[in-house]
């Protein structure tokens, strides 16, 4: 296995936060000759052990919210009720995954599964591959269950607290989990694809888990949130499109779907977030160039099948190329929450804050600068297989 | 009498090699596979030595890159790091020297490069290069 240790490049952090396709694939082992460069989030993979997945191995940091601060979050649970969990959609009123799928329990259930197989049979396997992935990202929930519950302040200390954030955080999670399910079903029946790899897959992920280098802090678990939310709503939407345009309407309106619940997930937590610049400014803006500055990496980064050491980035190369996630999207995120959080306008904010608000307003235009001068050099193209798709190639 | 062996070349960190030719002479290390010595490791490097012009150039867009006052120093050795830039103003700054100098830095190679010294080396290798082929 080969030790990839990522330098402090922009470049090869990235990957982690979106395809930031390279001139020339990483295999070789490369050894950090300025490790002291930012704070380098290194992926290594075990030389001794066979088939590990890959890990983070940054320094995991804790608690990095002053104790006193908490307060806050207690002293919002009165606002958090009547203005976050209305963002929530009654169970009765919630679509299921049957919605979407044949019905078992009907004489044409048979039929219904050929036409589904018909239909997938039209759509690509550089569409599958992102959809697989996208699958396998949703699949890896009790991930981000978790996560949301090391969030100092807002954390369920029971597994059934009675505190809005509490009841937020688990019917937030009951809502997410019908994506894995009905993307899960889709897929099985399709035929398209290897269930097995992909089963094994999702069973690494949430084995591997991620930090997204939140430390504890509700502000940047929420800034963390807002910004997730809105691209898996970005990158939903957009395999909703595709589907549409292979010709299968049942996965668009699917895809649509699960869009729409993201929509309303990223409206709540940016609120949350707005709320939070009211209060308290000067430590939002702060939590915010922090979390900018360690990137944004993706919730499903540390990705294995058994078999591929560069799954994540392979999958994220197809997410780019068929415009599902990509660079750009990265930064339109940013530019659109510096915008909705009115960064660009806070004032009376300390030296700290003024060069963080500096910093972060002027974040998106580099990034786009850098991806332009990146998808105007040449490429050689790449094909490789995805075991998600019994080892059939894709172009990268 | 027995020959001397060739390889007892001693090559140590401290040893700074300038000019190409003789490094190649110093360097013939018996047999090697690819006839050609490549002494990129992480314990010393071959540096020829940068036009004066070069190294300025890179030192003045570094300053600009990291915003820097007319009474911050930037030396050759300075590592970028310690001057505040993180792993994007690296990459702007790496960015910058491409289209300065006309040249195209590979990603391995832009992974090497902590210190006003050596892009000033990487680049003139770089320069040369375009050059010889042109």
């Amino acid at each position: 296995m080969a030790i990839r240790i990522n330098t402090a490049t922009f470049q090869s952090d990235l990957y982690r936060s979106f395809a930031f396709p390279q001139p020339k694939p990483l295999r070789s082992p490369k050894f950090a000759m300025a490790s002291t460069i930012g704070s380098a989030t290194t992926k290594v993979e075990s030389t001794k052990k066979p088939f590990t997945p890959p890990r983070e191995v940054h320094q995991q940091v804790l608690h990095s919210m002053p104790p006193q601060k908490i307060e806050i979050f207690k002293s919002m649970e009165g606002w958090a009720e009547d203005n976050i969990l209305v963002h929530l959609k009654p169970v009765e009123k919630c679509w299921q995954a049957q919605d979407f799928l044949p019905d078992p329990a009907s004489d044409g259930f048979m039929e219904q599964v050929e036409e589904l197989r018909a239909r997938a049979k039209e759509i690509p396997d550089d569409y599958f591959v992102v959809l697989v992935g996208d699958m396998i990202t949703e699949e890896a929930l009790p991930t981000y269950q978790t996560m949301l519950n090391t969030l100092d302040g807002v954390r369920d200390e029971t597994g059934a607290s009675p505190t809005s954030w509490a009841i937020w955080t688990r019917a937030w999670t009951a809502e997410e989990n019908r994506h894995g399910d009905v993307l899960h079903q889709y897929l099985y029946l399709s035929g398209r694809v290897d269930m097995r790899q992909i089963q094994k897959t999702i069973q690494y992920l949430i084995g591997s888990g991620m930090d997204p280098r939140t430390e504890n802090s509700p502000y940047l678990g929420f800034i963390y949130t807002s910004f997730q939310e809105r691209a898996t709503f970005i990158s939903h939407g957009n395999t909703a499109r595709h589907a549409k345009e292979h010709g299968d309407v049942k996965l668009a309106q699917m895809c649509g779907i699960i869009a729409a619940d993201e929509k309303r997930h990223e409206t709540a937590y940016t609120k949350i977030v707005e709320k939070l610049f009211e209060i308290d400014p000067d430590g939002t803006v702060l939590a915010f160039a922090d979390m900018m500055r360690k990137k944004i990496s993706m919730p499903a980064h540390l990705m294995y099948d058994g078999r591929d050491d560069n799954l994540f980035e392979n999958f994220s190369a197809v997410a780019q190329r068929l415009g599902v996630y990509t660079a750009k999207d990265y930064a339109d995120i940013l530019e659109f929450l510096v915008g909705r959080w009115k960064v660009a306008d806070l004032t009376g904010l300390s030296g700290e804050g003024r060069k963080a608000q500096e910093y972060v307003c002027g974040l998106a235009p580099r990034i786009r600068r850098l991806e332009e001068r990146n998808s105007a050099k040449a490429k050689e193209s790449v094909n490789v297989p995805f075991s998600w798709i019994f080892d059939r190639e894709v172009k990268l | 009498m027995a020959a001397v062996p060739v390889t007892c070349v001693r090559l140590t960190t401290s040893m700074q090699i300038v000019g190409k030719t003789s490094a190649l002479k110093l360097v013939s290390m018996g047999r090697n596979k690819s006839g050609f010595p490549c002494l990129r490791t992480s314990r010393f490097q071959i540096s020829c030595v940068a036009k004066p012009e070069t190294v300025n150039k890179v030192c003045e867009i570094v300053k600009t890159q990291l915003a820097l006052g007319a009474d911050t120093v930037v030396a050759p050795d300075s590592k970028f790091a310690s001057l505040g830039a993180d792993s994007l103003d690296t990459v702007e700054i790496v960015m910058t020297l491409e289209e300065e100098f006309g040249i195209s830095v590979e990603e391995e190679n832009s992974q090497n490069i902590t210190t006003v010294q050596e892009a000033a080396d990487l680049i003139e290798k770089l320069v040369e290069k375009k050059n010889a082929t042109a």
